[in-house]
């Protein structure tokens, strides 16, 4: 033990010390710069080599290819330019990681919001039908955790059917689909019936992705 | 009867070579000891300054660093900085985090005053006076020689302590609250004291002296 001891010194003596912004900034190991000259200032990183992240490592996300990047990096940014600076500034949104098979204990995960280090961690490999659509989930849920006095889950709740009961929790259900309903129903997508912050996620989304003739469609549907 | 015996060719070559070498260890040695050697030491009192009273002077081992404030890009920022450097607290504050050709930090007032150096809490140190708003809404470019105030993990914690940055760190804007830029003096920084294997530094460089120029 001793001898290990020994050797851990030192390597930590002889090793020089690597200063890493982006990990001093937003505490994520392994990534790199992918672009940060974005007109509402948001800045992309990428994950140069698989990372764990949390108290316990249960975060984990690995490195895509170049290939991949250069693709889901259009369509991500697309999307996200439709913010502008004072908006993502209000909900403190600043950083982007893009990385694939993004999971939290084991379980695959479209995207990891983090108000308080202003980061959205993004599995590129996510449902292609749902990816775009995704991404503004995950910006609702900033805003959500940035400004949690203002939405009352309670009043929500009582806006459904007072049969209907949510999930415990997000993870706690097996239905997770993310197809849109063709009869909304008050819910948008099986997963809309998860959580409250989940459902108000796919609304929200719903509404930032769909063309506009389509939410007024749906706002002629009777309500639940 | 001693015989006088004349030096050879040979062993007034190797005569030579010792003392050429002895000479030339020596310089060297002195040469590598005084880290302060080659590096440009600049008079303010010899340089005009556009807005001179924006101008404060950072007196390290090494010679004179001369800043220029930014009052209108943080005026809160500012105001703190300059009043701490009238009241010379940071006079004898260590460089206490240096990490070569990347960024000095310095100005804990508490626990980084020379003879009474914590380095334990060092780094965590306060001035007395309460921490301040960031101001990180202007456009600001941390280019090299940016000087910044440092704070906590959280925002609106920036207090005494300020750091100097050695390279160009466009990830710094809008996180840190810039104060101004070096305008002279930038190699001198680049001579403090700093580890390979540490950002803290055992033993550190001290601010002489920090002065506004008027």
């Amino acid at each position: 033990m001793n001898l290990l001891r020994a050797i851990l010194l030192l390597i930590i003596f002889i090793s020089p010390i690597k200063a890493n912004t982006i990990f001093n900034i937003i505490k994520i190991p392994n990534l790199e710069i992918y672009e940060i000259n974005t007109k509402n200032k948001l800045k992309y990183f990428y994950a140069a080599a698989p990372f764990r992240l949390g108290v316990q490592k249960n975060i984990a996300c690995s490195n895509p290819s170049k290939k991949d990047l250069e693709i889901k990096y259009k369509t991500i940014y697309k999307n996200l330019s439709r913010y502008s600076y004072n908006y993502l500034k209000m909900i403190n949104l600043k950083y982007i990681v893009m990385c694939e098979n993004l999971s939290i204990s084991e379980l695959y995960t479209a995207g990891i919001p983090d108000n308080i280090m202003k980061t959205l961690i993004l599995d590129i490999k996510f449902d292609e039908n749902y990816f775009e659509r995704v991404i503004h989930h995950e910006v609702f849920h900033i805003m959500y955790l940035q400004h949690k006095k203002i939405f009352n889950d309670e009043e929500w709740i009582k806006l459904n059917n007072s049969n209907f009961k949510y999930a415990k929790c997000s993870t706690c259900t097996k239905n997770i689909g993310l197809e849109k309903y063709y009869k909304t129903e008050g819910f948008f997508t099986e997963y809309s019936k998860s959580t409250a912050s989940e459902d108000m996620a796919e609304v929200y989304s719903h509404m930032i992705y769909l063309e506009k003739n389509e939410i007024e469609q749906i706002r002629k549907l009777p309500f639940r | 009867m001693i015989k006088e015996i004349k030096a050879s060719k040979f062993e007034k070559i190797t005569l030579i070579f010792l003392i050429l070498l002895g000479i030339i260890t020596f310089g060297t040695y002195l040469i590598i000891k005084d880290k302060c050697l080659f590096v440009k030491n600049f008079d303010p009192n010899n340089i005009n300054f556009i807005k001179p009273n924006n101008i404060t002077i950072l007196n390290a081992p090494c010679g004179n660093v001369i800043i220029e404030l930014y009052p209108t890009i943080s005026p809160n920022g500012v105001k703190r900085f300059v009043t701490l450097i009238k009241s010379n607290a940071y006079e004898d504050i260590a460089f206490h985090r240096v990490i070569k050709n990347k960024l000095v930090q310095a100005g804990d007032l508490e626990f980084g005053k020379k003879g009474s150096l914590n380095y334990r809490k060092i780094g965590t140190g306060k001035s007395g006076l309460g921490s301040i708003k960031s101001e990180i809404d202007n456009d600001f470019n941390y280019t090299k020689g940016s000087v910044g105030l440092a704070r906590t993990f959280k925002n609106d914690t920036e207090d005494s302590q300020f750091f100097i940055i050695l390279q160009d760190e466009p990830l710094f804007e809008g996180e840190y609250t810039p104060i101004g830029k070096v305008l002279y003096g930038l190699e001198i920084l680049k001579k403090i004291k700093h580890q390979r294997n540490s950002e803290y530094i055992l033993r550190p460089d001290f601010i002489n002296s920090f002065k506004m120029l008027k």
